[in-house]
């Protein structure tokens, strides 16, 4: 891969020029110390200190509700909505970038996604290495520190300077309007320092203490254990670990008819299959009726089914559905780590 | 021929028919799929004969029982419009108390003049086909209730707890800024409005279908409340459900 650096007094300058050309969302300065991605109006806003987004940055692949198709019952006029406008985004760190491609590998699976695959097409990455991670991360241990695909741009903390690596033709067009300089043997040198450095982030009490090649066959074995019913007592079936997960990507489909009652929308909005309606069919059945089904089937997506569709698992230890969850069960470090009988 | 609606309201501040005269213009263009005829708030013509009754208010005298079930008689749909009428609202907050101390704070000398009993949801009176929860009722969501029932469709309100939309919305929740809420056991459809704004959820479009109460008193004491905390959070718009309160005698 072909590297550049910047050095941190022209990186700003960088992303100025970068706001006025392009259509720029970046991590920026929530309330309560949290981050989030937005639209970036200035250099100043961004913070690649960050340790976790609230919303991964896919809700701006799968938006929370978007438009599938719009339609006239009295001319019987169909027309897809495919309106997917360029936006650049910046700070995406490694396990969020795991999570972008898994839906890349969803999305372009069986059923094309027209609407992901068009958004996806105008979306350029520029990713970074985390300095900071959150109490619940617990990425060190879920073989998603590092990346090595689906960004245009990645950015590592080098000091005095950024080393970036050029992931795509687009990524190194992006790199024009800035003053970068070629990588020197010391910044190979301070970047795989960085690099291996990356692992020692997270707390070490969020460590995975299973090799993470056995959780598939781990949680099959475990099918029946007592852990599910024992934590979904206390679970309010909020789909909270569903929504902010990278990972989750199921939707509902819905009608919103126009007042005038010829014309319409057809949207998709988020699902969660934590939801107690989830599973609900026509026939007004619920195949997943009790809390706990829905809880383990959860962690089974996750650890058993996603690896055995696109090969990867799909937890890629962001810990957010950990931070999100109120009554404290949906953790998969504390649940992996149990059913492994390795708990402390 | 056109549906021929109307609208009735019993103990409530009448916020959730004034919500429907907001509509302004878009009421117009309701106005051209359906016929009013009766809505004591806009108009004051009033026929009894009319297809669908939307209904705000709580039941809070015996003697209301008997024009509710007249409207259910009259009407073939019947939609409970606002927390008071859904779930009976704040006005079941003295259901907690003792009801003669209730009427002389209200009426004074003279309470014993105005007759009143435990404040109830509609639906402990009356079959209650649709419900638009929420205080008061928002706008979009009456509309698409009532788009849906123009069009034979069943309405969508939703079953699950508030923390969706705030999740959609990438809210910081609450419990993160030190505060506290009732979202994990409400009923969502508010887009998480007052959380968006800063402020918390009271919990007003009541509670969903099968909340995990317990789970939620348990988070709720974890985050600092004392048990008299948590009993006035689910006091202010669950009375009618929480089995604290008083019963009517059935």
């Amino acid at each position: 891969m072909k590297s550049r650096v910047i050095l941190k007094v022209e990186f700003p300058h960088w992303i100025a020029s970068l706001i006025k050309t392009e259509n720029v969302i970046g991590i920026k300065a929530k309330e309560a110390g949290k981050f989030h991605f937005g639209k970036l109006r200035s250099s100043g806003e961004l913070r690649l200190d960050y340790d976790v987004a609230v919303l991964p940055p896919k809700k701006y692949l799968q938006p929370p509700k978007e438009d599938l198709l719009s339609y006239n019952i009295a001319s019987f006029k169909v027309t897809p909505s495919a309106d997917f406008q360029p936006i650049t985004i910046i700070g995406v760190h490694p396990y969020d970038m795991h999570g972008i491609n898994q839906m890349d590998a969803v999305f372009s699976d069986e059923n094309k996604d027209t609407n992901y695959l068009g958004r996806r097409k105008n979306v350029k990455i520029i990713g970074v290495d985390p300095v900071k991670a959150s109490a619940w991360s617990f990425w060190h241990d879920m073989g998603t520190a590092y990346v090595d695909k689906g960004f245009d741009l990645w950015l590592t903390d080098i000091g005095d300077r950024y080393f970036i690596e050029i992931g795509t033709k687009s990524g190194e067009n992006l790199l024009k309007p800035a003053k970068t300089e070629s990588a020197s043997k010391i910044d190979i040198e301070r970047h795989k320092k960085a690099r291996s450095g990356l692992k020692n982030i997270c707390s070490p009490s969020r460590r995975i203490k299973t090799d993470i090649k056995k959780i598939p066959d781990i949680f099959r074995a475990n099918h029946d254990h007592g852990l599910w019913e024992k934590r979904a007592k206390t679970c309010y079936s909020c789909g909270s670990c569903n929504l902010v997960c990278p990972t989750c990507y199921c939707f509902d489909v819905r009608e919103d008819m126009e007042l005038n009652l010829t014309g319409g929308r057809r949207v998709r909005v988020w699902d969660g299959c934590m939801l107690e309606e989830f599973a609900r069919v026509g026939s007004g059945e619920n195949f997943r009726k009790e809390r706990s089904a829905r809880f383990r089937h959860r962690f089974f997506r996750k650890m058993v089914y996603m690896k055995e569709k696109i090969g990867a698992l799909a937890c890629v230890g962001c810990g957010r559905c950990a931070s999100a969850c109120l009554p404290d069960i949906a953790d998969p470090v504390t649940a992996i780590n149990e059913l492994s009988g390795l708990e402390d | 021929m056109k549906p021929r609606i109307a609208f009735f309201d019993f103990a409530s501040c009448e916020g959730d028919q004034l919500q429907i005269v907001n509509l302004e213009e878009r009421l117009l263009e309701l106005l051209q799929h359906v016929e009013v005829v009766s809505f004591r708030e806009a108009m004051k013509e009033h026929s009894d004969n009319y297809d669908i009754a939307f209904i705000e208010g709580s039941c809070t005298r015996a003697s209301d029982e008997e024009r509710l079930k007249k409207i259910r008689a009259n009407a073939k749909i019947v939609v409970a419009l606002g927390s008071c009428a859904t779930i009976g609202g704040i006005n079941c907050i003295k259901n907690y108390r003792n009801q003669t101390e209730v009427r002389k704070e209200v009426y004074g000398d003279k309470y014993e003049l105005f007759d009143t009993y435990l404040a109830r949801p509609i639906e402990a009176v009356i079959k209650v086909d649709y419900k638009v929860p929420q205080c008061p009722i928002n706008k979009e969501e009456f509309l698409s209730v009532a788009k849906a029932l123009l069009t034979g469709q069943k309405p969508f309100i939703p079953d699950y707890p508030v923390c969706v939309e705030c999740k959609m919305n990438g809210n910081v929740c609450v419990f993160e800024k030190g505060m506290t809420c009732v979202g994990p056991v409400t009923r969502a459809g508010c887009g998480s409005c007052c959380v968006n704004e800063g402020a918390i959820c009271w919990g007003c479009r009541g509670l969903i279908d099968n909340p995990n109460t317990d789970a939620h008193k348990e988070v709720l004491e974890k985050y600092n409340l004392t048990p008299q905390e948590v009993m006035n959070k689910f006091k202010l718009y669950f009375g009618w459900s929480d089995t604290n309160a008083q019963k009517p005698q059935s």
